[in-house]
């Protein structure tokens, strides 16, 4: 109790940094809790609060519909509501009794590393992590290596890629064509190392707090299909919305069509979530989903990099401003041919040399990384402890030497964190 | 229990092979300033002379171009040396000054008044020329407190590699030539030019709206007036005679006021260039901004005689414990003024 009270108020002070976001989190865990323990005996109230959280989420999120929405939106809304609304529909649904303790809600609302980018963590997990907290050394070097991972990600790879992509977006009539396909696979590679990087960092100051979360990621650009990487990127948003999305909505109880309906739908949901210009980028993933099985080969190899270059092709619409430009980027791709120019192209970007060849050896560091990551796992846990403390200090090293941080970089600023 | 003991001892291993790695690694990427942007190496080259001056100087570039303590003993016997650093605002002198009593007690201390202009740190860079090689002290600590911008963390000087980790694959045969030691760059802290570049048009002279100088500026030189007066060390304030940037009559007015309600000593050499012999169509480097080595010898034997004068400095030119020392490093001095103006 003590340990869960310190660790909150620790969360909030550093949570309050980011100004007026911490009085409508507390005020959204007070009124949640209160909604939680009213909803067994008053059902409506599940509604009611759903209702107005999805409001609240919405107005803040989806561009244009509230002036300045991105300046006052609270940091991580997009999290905690999820948590939230899947937490009181638990209750409704009698899965499981409210929480009395309010240290613990609170605690499961605002458990400061995931607020920022998840994962999405469902109350009973959340719930179990907090009462049988595994405090000890090996936890804390394991999180520690795992956070040391995550940094890598984040300063080595995502951190080099942002400044090829950022040069390329920032000027679309210059670079297009080549660059914009160019753009399109660094930024896949970019949002990867960014976003996973995070949850690492996330999931590795947990376990060194005691407290083991879900993991969000399982290599996904080894997909063979983009149902297939659904299951395997953003794991707990996925699940999220086929608990409380898709199933709700019948899932695949009712027929073909219901099922493709269902499945659009649940994608839509899916942009939304992602600020409300992203309608176009949900529905043509739920397209994917639903058909792209059907067009599978018998090469593996063939299948993944289909699956990466179709989950590639879409993420312009986290790189471009608009639809139009996203459209016309993406066509650029097949129309203007500037192949030629690209390597010294991206050579005047912004990379030296230097900074070329510690990309590419870190990337397919991250490769091989996600080819066997079971067998290294269990190799470090095979490990003595003086192995596993080099392996630490190794990555440590290398995160500081040649990580991208400092004077003109934001260390603490996630591509996903938006969201 | 032997298992355990050999488990601390790896793990003990490991972590002091790590530290190792990092202190190796933050002081090859810590830049060397040796052949790129030397002045950054003169503020360590003191403390292996630390001690024994009758004279320190700080200040700006002002400084460390514009007075030789080579000629100053040569001529009037007095020991001196030079403290000064580029962009060194005057809660950098404070500070340089306050570490610089840690080591000696100079009978005076002269400070150089052209950055009283300055009321805000001007970019890291700078900061970093001054304060890198500085020696770890409660000095250090407040000069990176007093002179952070925005964008300075104070952690990034205690661990260099935090600031300088991007020089990864920029790093030369200087980086591992000088990981030890630097080399000595200066005589006493002077940056020794002989090259002439006459004085040509200058830019035109802009009206500021508020030619008064900062709070913080008299704060801090009152610190330092104050520091000088707990040591019984005479403040010496000056302003050397550049041509640009324009010490205003306002500025030199503030400073005369000053001056005179402490009872402070304050030349302004930039009204004294006849007197001195200064002729910028050959003692300076690069067009009147800073003094060449020709000009330096002027000022100093000028100023020189002001503080052997004035300020009753000894001529230490027969004493045995001082002069062959200084004597040695007169001779280093000439052979390379010879080389350099031959």
């Amino acid at each position: 109790m003590i340990t869960n009270t310190v660790i909150l108020i620790a969360g909030l002070a550093v949570y309050a940094g980011y100004g007026i976001s911490v009085v409508y989190l507390l005020s959204i865990i007070l009124l949640s809790y209160l909604a939680g323990r009213l909803i067994p005996r008053h059902r409506f109230v599940m509604w009611i609060s759903t209702a107005l959280q999805v409001s609240f989420l919405v107005l803040l999120r989806v561009r244009h519909l509230l002036p300045y929405s991105s300046f006052i939106a609270p940091v991580g809304i997009s999290y905690f509501t999820l948590q939230i609304i899947a937490y009181h529909a638990d209750v409704y649904l009698g899965k499981y009794e409210p929480e009395k303790n309010i240290v613990k809600f609170a605690l499961f609302v605002s458990w400061l590393p995931h607020i920022f980018i998840g994962p999405i963590e469902p109350y009973e997990k959340m719930r179990a992590a907090l009462e049988k907290k595994q405090f000890g050394g090996d936890h804390f070097l394991k999180g520690a290596v795992r956070s040391l991972w995550g940094l890598f990600k984040k300063l080595v790879i995502a951190a080099r890629l942002g400044v090829i992509v950022s040069a390329i977006s920032a000027d679309p009539e210059r670079f297009d064509g080549a660059f914009a396909l160019a753009a399109m696979l660094l930024y896949a590679v970019q949002l990867y190392a960014d976003f996973s990087g995070g949850i690492d960092i996330v999931l590795g100051v947990s376990r060194m707090f005691g407290i083991r979360m879900s993991e969000n990621f399982d290599a996904p650009y080894f997909s063979q299909s983009v149902s297939e990487f659904w299951r395997r990127w953003h794991i707990t948003l996925g699940g999220f919305l086929r608990e409380y999305v898709y199933i709700p909505l019948g899932g695949n109880r009712k027929g073909k069509l219901r099922k493709f309906l269902n499945t659009i739908a649940t994608f839509l949901v899916s942009g939304i979530w992602h600020g409300g210009g992203y309608l176009l980028w949900g529905l043509m993933h739920g397209i994917l989903v639903c058909f792209g099985d059907k067009c599978r080969t018998k090469s593996r190899i063939c299948n993944r990099i289909v699956t990466f270059l179709l989950v590639s092709f879409l993420w312009s619409f986290f790189i471009w401003p608009d639809t139009a430009a996203v459209l016309q980027m993406a066509g650029s791709v097949f129309t203007v041919f500037n192949y030629n120019t690209l390597l010294a192209g991206l050579g005047g970007m912004g990379l030296t040399a230097g900074d070329w060849i510690v990309l590419g050896a870190a990337c397919l560091l991250l490769f091989l990384y996600d080819w066997k990551s079971g067998v290294l796992k269990t190799k470090f846990c095979a490990f003595s402890l003086a192995a596993k403390v080099g392996v630490a200090c190794l990555l440590a090293l290398t995160v500081l030497v040649f990580g991208m941080y400092g004077i003109g970089f934001s260390v603490s600023e996630f591509v996903y964190s938006r969201f | 229990m032997k298992k355990k003991w050999k488990t601390i001892l790896s793990v003990g291993v490991v972590l002091i092979g790590f530290c190792i790695a990092f202190v190796s690694v933050s002081r090859l990427f810590q830049p060397k300033y040796m052949t790129d942007l030397e002045e950054g190496s003169f503020i360590s080259q003191y403390y292996r002379e630390a001690g024994g001056h009758d004279v320190i100087f700080l200040g700006d570039c002002e400084v460390y171009a514009n007075y030789s303590p080579m000629e100053l003993y040569r001529d009037y016997g007095i020991t001196a040396y030079i403290r000064g650093t580029p962009q060194q605002l005057v809660w950098m002198s404070y500070y340089v000054a306050e570490e610089t009593f840690r080591y000696e007690t100079p009978r005076v201390l002269v400070f150089n008044v052209n950055a009283m202009r300055y009321s805000e740190p001007v970019s890291e860079p700078y900061n970093r020329l001054t304060i890198d090689q500085m020696r770890w002290s409660s000095s250090k600590a407040g000069i990176i407190l007093a002179s952070a911008t925005e964008e300075e963390r104070f952690l990034s000087y205690v661990f260099p590699i935090l600031r300088y980790h991007s020089r990864f694959d920029k790093l030369t045969r200087e980086d591992f030539s000088y990981f030890f030691r630097v080399k000595d760059n200066t005589f006493n802290g002077f940056q020794l030019h002989t090259e002439v570049v006459p004085a040509g048009p200058l830019p035109a002279k802009r009206i500021l709206s508020d030619y008064r100088f900062g709070d913080i500026c008299y704060e801090y030189l009152d610190r330092l007036r104050l520091l000088c007066e707990e040591n019984g060390t005479k403040l010496v304030l000056v302003k050397a005679p550049s041509l640009y940037p324009y010490w205003y009559e306002e500025y030199d007015g503030q400073i005369r006021e000053y001056a005179a309600q402490y009872g402070l000593s304050y030349y302004n050499f930039a009204e004294q260039t006849e007197e001195i012999g200064l002729d910028f169509s050959e003692d300076t480097y690069d067009g009147g901004y800073h003094l060449n080595l020709s000009g330096a010898v002027k000022l100093s034997r000028y100023f020189g005689k002001i503080l052997a004068k004035e300020h009753g400095l000894p001529d230490h030119r027969q004493d045995i414990e001082i002069a062959p020392a200084y004597n040695k490093k007169l001779q280093e001095y000439d052979k390379i003024v010879e080389e350099r103006t031959r």
